[in-house]
C-alpha cells in the first residue's frame, strides 16, 4: 500500500524542517539569542486602556480622558529598597513606610510594572529624572487619568475609576477584564464600563541594567472606548449643586414626560480624581459615597398624603367638600396624635387639608380608607420597589405587610414605610403626567468612535395608573396650593405655577425632638409639566427643601432673572409630621 | 542490573510501542520537574502529573490484554456520551476558554477525549464501507463535523485543526479519491471567508499575530519572541539541566504546557532537541508500522487516526513554538503538563498495542 508511505514521507519532511528550524535558531542566530537572554532585557509595560467620553445631552464633556504620568517600577529591577524607598518619599511626599511595603512585596511576576503613585506634577518628574541613577528598576510612565471637569457635582452620577477587585476580576475575566485594570467603580462608569472601557495600549521595550528604558522593540496604541451621551443636563446638574450648597443631602430633576433624568447631585461629595483620598472612612466618616437619590431609604412622610388622598377620593371615603375638625389632638384608643400644628387647623376640607398639610384630617380619613387599602394604592404607584434607573445599587425601599403598619401612621407616611427619594421624584412625575409610571433613566445612546449607533434607551413605560380624573384635578389643585399658601410657599416663583408637596422623614412619630429630615417634591409649569424636582434635607425642615427647589425651577424656567436673593430667613414654617 | 538493562534494551529494539511511550513519559517528567522549579514555582503541577501517570500506567495494566475490536461497537456510544459533554461545557464552562469541566480537584477536558472517541467512530463507520461512494463521505464528515463545530465555538481552534487532520487522515488511508479530495478542498475553499466571518476576534488575531508577530507586542508577539530567544539562547549543548535562566525566570506564562519544548530546547540545547525529535519519530515510525500490519479495517483506521493525533499534536506544537506555525494552543503529547491530554495519550497507546498484538496472532 503506498498510502502509509506517502504519511512516512509527509512526517520525515517536517521532522527536517523542525531540525533545520532548530539548527538555524541555535547555531546560527545562537549568539544573538544569548545576548538577548542573558540580558532579560525585553519588558512589555502597558500604558493604561483609553476610555470614551462621557457628554451631557449638549454634548458637553462630563468625563474624559488626558495624559498623566505614573511613577512605577518593576520588582525584577529593584535593586536597594531601602535606598529607594528613602529617595522616592523625600521626591513624591509618600510614606515612607508605604514605599517600603510595595517595594519589597512578593510579586507573582516579577516583570509585572506595579503603580507606586499616579498623576505626578511637574516637579517631581524632574526630580526623579535627576535621581534616575540612584534608582535602578524606577521610571516615570506615561499614562492616563480620567478627568471629570464638574469634579465633585457630578461624582455620585459618574462614578469614578478603580483598580478591579479579586472578586470583579473572576466575574469580568471572560469579558477580557485583568488584573491591575481600572475599572469604573461605580455610577454611570460602573454601568456601562463594558462600553466606555477600550483596548489597552502598550510598549515593548529593551531596558538597560538599571531596568530603564533603552529601545522600543514595539508599540500598541491603545484604542479608546465608545463614547456616551447621558439624558443629563449640566447647566441644571451646575444649578441644582449649587442651589444645594454645603446642605447635606440631595436633588434630582427629572422629565415628567419619559423619565429622562436631568439632574442628580448627592451631598456630601468626593472628588472622582482623588478618590484614595475620600476612601479612608476614618477621615471621612459622613459617607461621601452614598448617593441618597437612590441608595437614601426614608420614610416618604406627607409626602405619601398624595397617595392616601388619591384613596380616599377615588373609594369615595371623602367628597371634595366634606370637613373634619382639626384642634391640633386627637385621641385613637389610648393613643394621642398630634397634629404639626399644636392650635389646629380649625374645620377643614380636603381642598385646604393638603396645603396645609394637616395630619389630623388625613389620618382621620386613612383610618376610614383602612391600611390595606393604603398599601394597595402605595403598590400601585410602585413604592417601595426599585425604580430601574440605571445606576448601580439603588435600594428598593419598603412597603410594610397590612399587619405591620397602623392606619393612622401610615397615612401621613410615618412608621416602618420606607422609600427612596427617586421614588418620590417618580410618584410627583406620575401626578404631573396624569398616570404614566416611567423608569427613570440617564443614559441616552453609547457611540462607538466610527460614529455608530451601539445603544439607545428608549423611555420605558413602566406602567400606567388609572387615576380619577375628578380626582386627580382635586389632588393637582391642592399641590399648586401647597405652593401658592400652604407649606411650600418658599417654593413660589414669580411667573411659575408649581405644584409640590412637602414630607418630613421622621425615625418613630413619637420621638419628636429627634432630627427630620426635610423633603420637597414638585413639578412645573402646572398645566404643561415639563420638569419633576425632589429635594432632600437631611437635619433641615421641608420649607427649606422647598426653597431649593423653587430656587432651582426660577432658574431653569426664567434664566434671565438671576438675582441675589437676600439669604434671612424669615418666618419660619417648621411642619412637624 | 545488566539483565534488567538488557531486557529494556530488548523491548526498544524490538519496538514495543507502551515501551518507547514511557520513555517519552520519563522525558517529560524530567523536563516537567525542571519547569516547576522557577521563580513562581508551579510544583503542584508536578506531583499532580506524577499522580496521572500513576493512574495512566493502571490503565495499561487493566487493558494490556483487552481486545480493540470490542471497541468498534463501544464507539457510538462514547460518541453521544462526548457530543453530550462537549455541550455542557460549551453552556457551563470554566475559564475564559471554556473547555474544563471542574471535578474537584481536577479539571477534565472534554475536547481532549473527543479526539481519540471520533478516531473510534470514524474508523468504526468506515470499516467494510467504500469511502468513495457520496453518502459514506457525506456521513463521515458529519461524524467529524459535529464535535468540530463543537470545540471550535469553545474555542479550541488547536483541537480543531486536529480533527481535520485525523478525518484527512484515516479517509486517505480509507481511499478517498483525489477527485473528492480536490472537490473538499474547494468547498473548504469557499467556505473560509465564512469562517473567518464566525472566528472569534482573538482567533483571528493569532492567525494575523502569526503574520506578523509584532502586531501584538505585549501578548503573541512576545510569547513568540521569548520563545525564539529561549530556544535560540540554548545553542549546541544547552545551559544544562535546570539551568535555563528564561523559563525559570517566567518569561512566558505558560512554558509547563504548551511551551514546554522550549524547556527542553534552552536546557539539552540543539543536541538535545534532535535526540528528542528523533525519539519522537521512531515512536510516530512504530505507529506507521501498526498500520500496516492491522489485519482489521477498524484495526488500521484506528492506528492512522492515532497517527494523526499524535504527529499532528507534535509538529503543530513545535511549529508554534519555533515561530513557523501560528500559536494555537495545543499540548505536547506525554510532554506537556496536564492530565486529560495524558491519559488520552496512555489509553490510544493501549490501543494500538492490541491492534499490534491481534495482528500478529492468526
Amino acid at each position: 500500500m503506498g498510502r502509509e508511505l506517502f504519511l512516512k514521507r509527509f512526517l520525515t519532511f517536517f521532522i527536517y524542517v523542525i531540525i533545520l528550524r532548530c539548527f538555524y535558531l541555535q547555531i546560527i542566530r545562537f549568539p544573538y539569542y544569548y545576548q538577548l537572554s542573558i540580558k532579560n532585557c525585553i519588558r512589555t509595560i502597558e500604558t493604561g486602556i483609553p476610555r470614551g467620553i462621557i457628554y451631557d445631552r449638549n454634548g458637553r464633556i462630563l468625563a474624559k480622558d488626558a495624559p498623566s504620568a505614573n511613577l512605577v517600577f518593576v520588582p525584577y529591577d529593584l535593586k536597594n529598597a531601602e535606598k529607594v524607598a528613602d529617595i522616592l518619599s523625600n521626591i513624591c511626599n509618600l510614606d515612607k513606610e508605604y514605599l517600603i511595603k510595595k517595594l519589597t512585596k512578593k510579586y507573582i511576576n516579577p516583570f509585572d510594572r506595579v503603580i507606586l503613585k499616579r498623576d505626578l506634577s511637574a516637579k517631581e518628574i524632574s526630580l526623579i529624572e535627576e535621581n534616575l541613577y540612584n534608582l535602578p528598576g524606577v521610571f516615570v510612565q506615561e499614562g492616563i487619568k480620567r478627568v471629570y471637569p464638574f469634579g465633585k457635582e457630578t461624582a455620585h452620577l459618574l462614578g469614578y475609576l478603580g483598580e478591579i477587585s479579586q472578586s470583579q476580576l473572576e466575574k469580568l475575566k471572560d469579558k477580557g477584564y485583568e488584573m491591575g485594570d481600572y475599572i469604573g467603580q461605580d455610577g454611570i462608569e460602573k454601568v456601562y464600563d463594558e462600553y466606555l472601557r477600550g483596548i489597552p495600549g502598550g510598549i515593548q521595550v529593551e531596558v538597560d541594567a538599571l531596568g530603564h528604558q533603552r529601545r522600543v522593540w514595539g508599540k500598541k496604541e491603545g484604542i479608546p472606548g465608545n463614547d456616551i451621551f447621558l439624558t443629563i443636563d449640566a447647566t441644571i446638574q451646575e444649578i441644582a449643586y449649587e442651589e444645594l450648597g454645603d446642605r447635606k443631602g440631595c436633588v434630582a430633576v427629572m422629565d415628567p414626560r419619559n423619565g429622562e433624568i436631568l439632574a442628580l447631585v448627592s451631598n456630601p461629595s468626593f472628588d472622582p480624581g482623588n478618590i484614595v483620598f475620600y476612601l479612608d472612612e476614618k477621615r471621612h466618616p459622613e459617607k461621601p459615597f452614598f448617593n441618597r437619590v437612590i441608595k437614601g431609604q426614608y420614610p416618604p412622610g406627607s409626602i405619601f398624603k398624595i397617595i392616601t388622598e388619591i384613596a380616599a377620593l377615588e373609594t369615595g371615603t371623602i367628597k371634595e367638600f366634606d370637613r373634619i375638625e382639626c384642634t391640633g389632638v386627637m385621641e385613637v384608643s389610648d393613643r394621642i396624635f398630634h397634629c404639626w400644628k399644636e392650635e389646629g387647623h380649625g374645620w377643614v376640607d380636603i381642598n385646604l387639608a393638603l396645603p396645609f398639610s394637616c395630619n389630623i384630617f388625613f389620618g382621620t380619613i386613612g383610618m376610614k380608607v383602612g391600611v390595606s387599602k393604603l398599601i394597595e394604592y402605595a403598590k400601585k404607584f410602585e413604592l417601595g420597589k426599585p425604580t430601574g434607573i440605571d445606576l448601580p445599587g439603588e435600594a428598593p425601599g419598603y412597603i410594610p405587610e397590612p399587619s405591620e403598619a397602623d392606619p393612622l401612621n401610615l397615612s401621613i407616611g410615618q412608621g416602618p414605610i420606607t422609600t427612596t427619594p427617586i421614588q418620590l421624584l417618580s410618584l410627583i412625575s406620575t401626578v404631573a403626567n396624569g398616570g404614566n409610571i416611567w423608569q427613570p433613566f440617564i443614559l441616552k445612546k453609547i457611540i462607538s468612535k466610527k460614529g455608530e449607533m451601539l445603544k439607545e434607551l428608549q423611555p420605558n413605560l413602566r406602567k400606567t395608573v388609572y387615576i380619577d380624573q375628578e380626582a386627580l384635578e382635586i389632588l393637582r389643585k391642592g399641590l399648586k396650593n401647597v405652593v401658592e399658601f400652604g407649606t411650600g410657599v418658599r417654593a413660589k416663583v414669580e411667573g411659575l405655577e408649581i405644584a409640590g408637596k412637602t414630607g418630613t422623614a421622621q425615625r418613630a412619630a413619637t420621638e419628636l425632638e429627634l432630627p427630620t429630615h426635610g423633603a420637597f417634591v414638585c413639578y412645573a409649569p402646572f398645566d404643561t409639566p415639563k420638569i419633576a424636582v425632589i429635594a432632600f434635607i437631611d437635619y433641615g425642615s421641608s420649607p427649606q427643601a422647598a426653597e431649593i427647589a423653587g430656587r432651582i425651577l426660577k432658574r431653569i424656567f426664567i434664566p434671565e432673572k438671576i438675582e441675589e436673593e437676600n439669604e434671612t430667613e424669615t418666618e419660619i414654617y417648621d411642619e412637624q409630621i | 542490573m545488566r539483565q534488567k538493562l538488557k531486557y529494556m534494551m530488548n523491548r526498544f529494539k524490538e519496538r514495543d510501542i507502551i515501551f518507547i511511550s514511557y520513555i517519552l513519559i520519563f522525558f517529560g517528567v524530567i523536563i516537567l520537574f525542571s519547569a516547576s522549579k522557577g521563580v513562581i514555582t508551579k510544583e503542584g503541577f508536578f506531583i499532580k502529573q506524577i499522580l496521572w501517570i500513576f493512574i495512566g500506567t493502571i490503565f495499561v495494566y487493566i487493558f494490556k490484554n483487552g481486545d480493540y475490536r470490542s471497541l468498534e461497537k463501544w464507539s457510538y456510544l462514547f460518541y453521544f456520551i462526548i457530543l453530550f459533554l462537549l455541550t455542557i461545557v460549551l453552556f457551563k464552562g470554566e475559564g475564559r476558554a471554556s473547555r474544563w469541566i471542574g471535578l474537584g480537584w481536577f479539571y477534565f477536558q472534554p475536547s481532549e477525549f473527543a479526539k481519540l472517541v471520533v478516531i473510534l467512530t470514524l474508523s468504526s463507520f468506515l470499516s467494510n464501507k467504500d469511502i468513495r461512494r457520496f453518502s459514506v463521505l457525506f456521513l463521515s464528515l458529519i461524524i467529524v463535523g459535529i464535535p468540530f463545530l463543537l470545540v471550535f465555538k469553545q474555542p479550541n481552534l488547536g483541537t480543531a485543526i486536529i480533527f481535520i487532520l485525523i478525518f484527512l487522515g484515516i479517509s486517505y488511508i480509507a481511499g478517498i479519491t483525489r477527485k473528492q479530495l480536490i472537490s473538499l478542498f474547494l468547498f473548504a475553499i469557499f467556505i473560509s471567508p465564512l469562517i473567518w466571518a464566525i472566528m472569534k476576534d482573538y482567533q483571528r488575531e493569532r492567525i494575523l499575530t502569526f503574520l506578523n508577530p509584532m502586531r501584538d507586542p505585549l501578548g503573541k508577539g512576545y510569547n513568540l519572541l521569548q520563545s525564539k530567544i529561549t530556544i535560540g539562547s540554548g545553542g549546541l549543548i544547552g545551559k544544562g539541566f535546570m539551568k535555563g535562566t528564561q523559563t525559570k525566570l517566567a518569561f512566558l506564562p505558560e512554558y509547563h504546557t504548551d511551551f514546554i519544548f522550549c524547556v527542553i530546547a534552552e536546557e539539552f540545547g540543539f543536541i538535545g532537541v534532535v535526540i528528542f525529535v528523533l525519539l519522537y519519530f521512531y515512536f510516530l515510525n512504530k505507529i506507521l508500522e501498526i498500520i500496516s500490519i492491522s489485519k482489521t479495517e477498524f484495526g488500521k483506521y484506528v492506528a492512522t487516526g492515532i497517527f494523526v493525533m499524535f504527529a499532528g499534536h507534535f509538529l503543530i506544537n513545535l511549529g508554534m513554538t519555533l515561530g513557523i506555525f501560528p500559536i494555537v494552543g495545543i499540548p505536547l503529547p506525554f510532554i506537556s503538563y496536564g492530565g486529560s491530554s495524558l491519559i488520552v495519550s496512555i489509553l490510544s497507546i493501549i490501543i494500538l498495542s492490541s491492534i499490534e498484538k491481534y495482528s500478529t496472532l492468526f
